[in-house]
């Protein structure tokens, strides 16, 4: 007797079918599709598909647009492939789930690090939904006024995801352009914030990779208008950079992407969202706390669950249950392994050879860049020439990918031909040759 | 497993602590930019934080260190395979900005996943874009809303069973809907209580089928027509397909948006939380509502489509996590038809076979015939003066993770068990000996439980108290 034979007899059953008796016969159906494959067979399946496609390490690349390939120690992909931390589920059960807890409060500690904000949750899906959350939670902290001010220059995808999250919500968007350098247009959110006024948003580096300056002016703003600030921020400049609680943030967000996790043709990725520690119990998703065991031995286990869905209900601060732990475990693992000076060393570099790439761009004849030429970090405009969108597919029949083509997106189309392009430390000096030099035959 | 189990108990102070704070050389940015302090994140030797980490992965319990028996989370074995795919330098080393040209390997597969989603859930079109269960339930309501819009109709009521997963009546506020909910009579939905409430005012309806209890409804062909005669959309939480692949789909059950979960039902990883990913269905009157884009082919190649008519838009940025996408896409690959017909029918067979093997140790409610997973009570325990939890917290002296305990809530002290297909009849066994063991011992035993584990039980209580949610945050 077979096992099954044993269960089923076991069941007072005969055969399996008995098993989905309740299931009515007008709705039963069939699978239609192809029959399966050895571990071997589909092995080579696979891998021929995946074949067909070029990667970054074969390709001249200066994307960015929000994903920025950065080198990954060839540790983290060892840590979170650790099958303990990546077969286990949402430690519910804190006493058999201490090392996934733990690691992911080093992860909350190191966000509330970089951004000064004390209370951070595990993570959202994206920098994206980060940012509609964050709007959403701001409404649960201040019950005034129906307006949020949200800036153009921010990324194309997160005006989309912000009307749709936004669709249950009674708050309006009200958008701020941007100046010539492309930082905020200041006099226009200065006119706009009123006592009507729920918070704003800034970002720095913005979409074009721009950076804001005199920073506690927007202090000054959400102080004499007693509303919220959100803030957008890039966790590596951030060991540089003073940290959005230095100047009045109330909720910073952002892409963890950055922090050790590979392109991945944009997912899985992780939304940083910190917040002050005086609305911890508005925040959205799951947080760790630290606490005691019975016998008094330091331990971690998910808390203030009352704000969740697996508890409130339709009362929870937000629906999200599934999130992007083991990303922010890849995050923590990223950042312990560079070290807060190597995070520093990355940013400097970045920093400087995205500078050395403008300028040299900038040299040549009919290009100018940055052409929003605010402060920058690794990403930048370029004016380009003739069409952008035709040097973008001209540099590619070259094996360059020079950056995007900016003005193509709708939100955009009222800038000239301008690329957005990002320089990180993984391009190296003859790739940066052979854009400048690709740069000038496409032209010429 | 017996008692015998022990897992490892390391002191480890946390990383952060050990930062220190200096001063920052040779800052390029702007002075009133400049960070006046480094970050305080150690400088540590590779090795020093490798072996921390792994320290602390001995202190966590995955499936792939025993039975993780969560009702509703579907916790299978992953098999190994989806995570060498998954690895490879040509999924993971490429941008989402790359020319269409090429990426055509990364298309194909997306595309190809969006056809054997669709007919796995009897659908007419997909979206890859959901990063989870929960963001497909509101990607789902999105689509009723601006169904109804279009039809100009104002609708504002979404219907659920009372025994809906949490992120259902979650999904129905953030999306702003009034919630109704239908109370269950003997564990499946009382149709007439559902008659009675649907209306011009309902936009939807969302169920999971089989239910939390495990229980199949019944009344499932009767449910469609009663809220499609009051012009409202069905939706159907994907959660528990996992008892019904090949035996049914919600297409045949006559709705008309649904999500899966690949990080249950396909097996990708669920990774301490996530990454998961939750691609969303609809048939063919409403797949000009999707977000985009959406993956389509023409006769020479695969490219991203944003031209629908109807779209919502987007839900999340770029186009979903591809990762967890492709582990699903090897999974069903390597299933194939037989392959995952056999997932359904031993999931179910392992669910009935731990329920008999259970019930003369804990309470059974409702009917005996469950799919792939079932709802026991531990109110026994009360004799003792103890809970649910209790018994909860000595199972991982056995080494296996605890059931999903309190949920449903309409069952008096809920044990929520889900084996999955993956568990042999001996762990079954083993499991079932465990509760039957436990339910003999001692009281001090119990209410001291867990012995074995990293930690003993966990205050808390004192965590929502102190509210430490960073090393920051431990002395203020």
């Amino acid at each position: 007797m077979s096992t099954e034979d044993e269960m089923l007899d076991f069941l007072g059953l005969d055969e399996k079918d008995e098993l989905f008796e309740d299931i009515p016969d007008m709705i039963r159906t069939d699978l239609d599709i192809p029959e399966g494959l050895s571990e071997k067979e589909l092995m080579v399946e696979v891998k021929n598909k995946l074949e067909k496609n070029k990667n970054l390490d074969g390709l001249v690349s200066f994307l960015g647009g929000g994903i920025y390939d950065h080198y990954v120690p060839a540790a983290v992909g060892e840590i979170i492939g650790r099958s303990e931390f990546y077969t286990s589920y949402t430690p519910y059960q804190a006493e058999i789930s201490q090392g996934m807890l733990q690691a992911l409060f080093e992860y909350q500690s190191l966000i509330a690090e970089l951004t000064g904000l004390g209370a951070v949750n595990t993570s959202m899906y994206d920098y994206p939904t980060a940012l509609a959350e964050a709007v959403l939670m701001s409404r649960r902290i201040q019950r005034k006024g129906g307006k949020f001010l949200i800036p153009e220059n921010i990324h194309w995808d997160k005006n989309p995801v912000l009307d749709n999250y936004l669709r249950g919500s009674d708050i309006e968007i009200e958008f701020i352009g941007f100046e010539e350098d492309g930082s905020i247009d200041r006099d226009e959110l200065r006119s706009k914030l009123d006592e009507d006024t729920l918070g704003f948003y800034v970002e720095t580096p913005n979409v074009f990779g721009a950076l804001e300056e005199d920073l506690d002016a927007f202090k000054s703003m959400k102080e004499e208008n007693d509303c919220l600030l959100v803030v957008g921020i890039e966790p590596i400049l951030l060991s540089l950079m003073r940290p959005p609680s230095d100047w009045g943030s109330d909720i910073a967000i952002g892409e963890s992407q950055p922090l050790g996790i590979p392109p991945s043709y944009g997912g899985p990725t992780v939304g940083i969202f910190a917040s002050d520690e005086d609305y911890i119990r508005k925040m959205p998703g799951r947080i760790i706390g630290e606490t005691e065991d019975s016998e008094g031995k330091r331990a971690y286990c998910m808390t203030l669950q009352t704000r969740e869905q697996h508890i409130r209900r339709e009362r929870a601060t937000s629906n999200i249950c599934t999130n992007q732990s083991l990303m922010a475990l890849a995050s923590a693992a990223y950042t312990y392994l560079k070290g807060g000076r190597g995070l520093e060393d990355i940013a400097k570099e970045n920093h400087k050879k995205s500078h050395e790439v403008a300028q040299r761009i900038n040299e040549i004849d009919g290009f100018e860049a940055p052409y929003l030429d605010s402060e920058f970090y690794n990403e930048f405009t370029v004016k380009t020439p003739i069409d952008s969108a035709e040097l973008v597919e001209k540099c590619c029949e070259r094996g360059v990918l020079p950056g995007i083509a900016v003005n193509k997106i709708d939100k955009f189309d009222s800038l000239p031909d301008v690329l957005l392009v990002a320089v990180t430390e993984m391009n190296t000096d003859e790739e940066i040759d052979l854009l400048i030099e690709t740069l000038k035959e496409v032209i010429g | 497993m017996s008692s015998e189990y022990r897992q490892a108990r390391y002191d480890e102070d946390l990383l952060i602590e050990r930062g220190e704070d200096g001063e920052i050389e040779d800052n390029p940015l702007p002075n009133d930019l400049k960070r006046e302090k480094t970050v305080g994140i150690p400088d540590l030797p590779k090795h020093e934080v490798v072996r921390y980490f792994n320290r602390l992965s001995q202190m966590n319990y995955g499936i792939d260190t025993g039975l993780y028996p969560l009702g509703s989370c579907t916790m299978k074995y992953n098999p190994k395979y989806t995570e060498e795919i998954a690895s490879h330098p040509k999924a993971t080393r490429i941008h989402p900005y790359q020319p269409e040209e090429t990426v055509q390997g990364t298309l194909e597969i997306m595309y190809e996943l969006q056809e054997l989603l669709a007919e796995l859930g009897g659908m007419d079109s997909v979206t890859l874009q959901p990063a989870a269960g929960a963001h497909g339930e509101i990607t789902g309501l999105m689509i009723v809303d601006q169904y109804h819009k279009d039809d100009g109709e104002d609708r504002n009521e979404v219907i659920l069973p009372d025994t809906a997963h949490g992120t259902n009546p979650a999904s129905v506020s953030m999306m702003g809907y009034d919630l109704v909910e239908i109370p269950s009579k003997d564990g499946c939905m009382d149709v007439e209580a559902l008659e009675e409430a649907a209306g011009e005012d309902t936009a939807a309806f969302m169920i999971t089928n089989p239910n939390t209890l495990g229980l199949f409804e019944k009344d499932a062909c009767r449910i469609a027509e009663i809220i499609h005669e009051a012009g409202g959309l069905l939706y159907y939480d994907g959660a528990n397909l996992n008892a019904i692949m090949g035996k049914t789909d919600p297409g045949a059950m006559n709705f008309d948006i649904m999500h899966f979960n690949l990080h249950k039902t396909f097996s990708t990883p669920h990774g301490g939380g996530g990454p998961g990913a939750g691609p969303v269905g609809v048939t063919e009157e409403l797949a000009s509502y999707l977000p985009v884009p959406v993956v389509e082919k023409d006769e020479e190649r695969y490219y991203l489509d944003y031209d629908l008519e109807n779209s919502i838009g987007r839900v999340k940025g770029i186009y979903g996590n591809w990762l967890v996408l492709l582990k699903a896409y090897a999974y069903i690959k390597k299933k194939g038809k037989d392959g995952l017909e056999e997932v359904t029918e031993r999931a179910v067979l392992n669910s009935n076979y731990l329920r008999k093997k259970l019930q003369p140790h804990l309470d059974l409610p409702y009917r005996e015939l469950r799919k792939h997973e079932f709802v026991m009570s531990g109110k026994k325990m009360k004799d003792k003066g103890l809970k649910t939890t209790d018994l909860a917290k000595r199972l991982l002296d056995y080494g296996f993770h605890a059931p999903t305990i309190y949920f449903p809530q309409l069952v008096d002290e809920a044990l929520m068990i889900e084996p999955t297909e993956t568990e042999t009849k001996e762990a079954l066994d083993g499991f079932a000996e465990a509760v039957a063991s436990i339910m003999q011992e001692d009281e001090e035993i119990l209410a001291e439980a867990p012995h074995n584990t990293a930690v003993r039980r966990v205050d808390e209580t004192k965590a929502i108290r102190d509210s430490v949610l960073s090393y920051k945050m431990r002395d203020e």
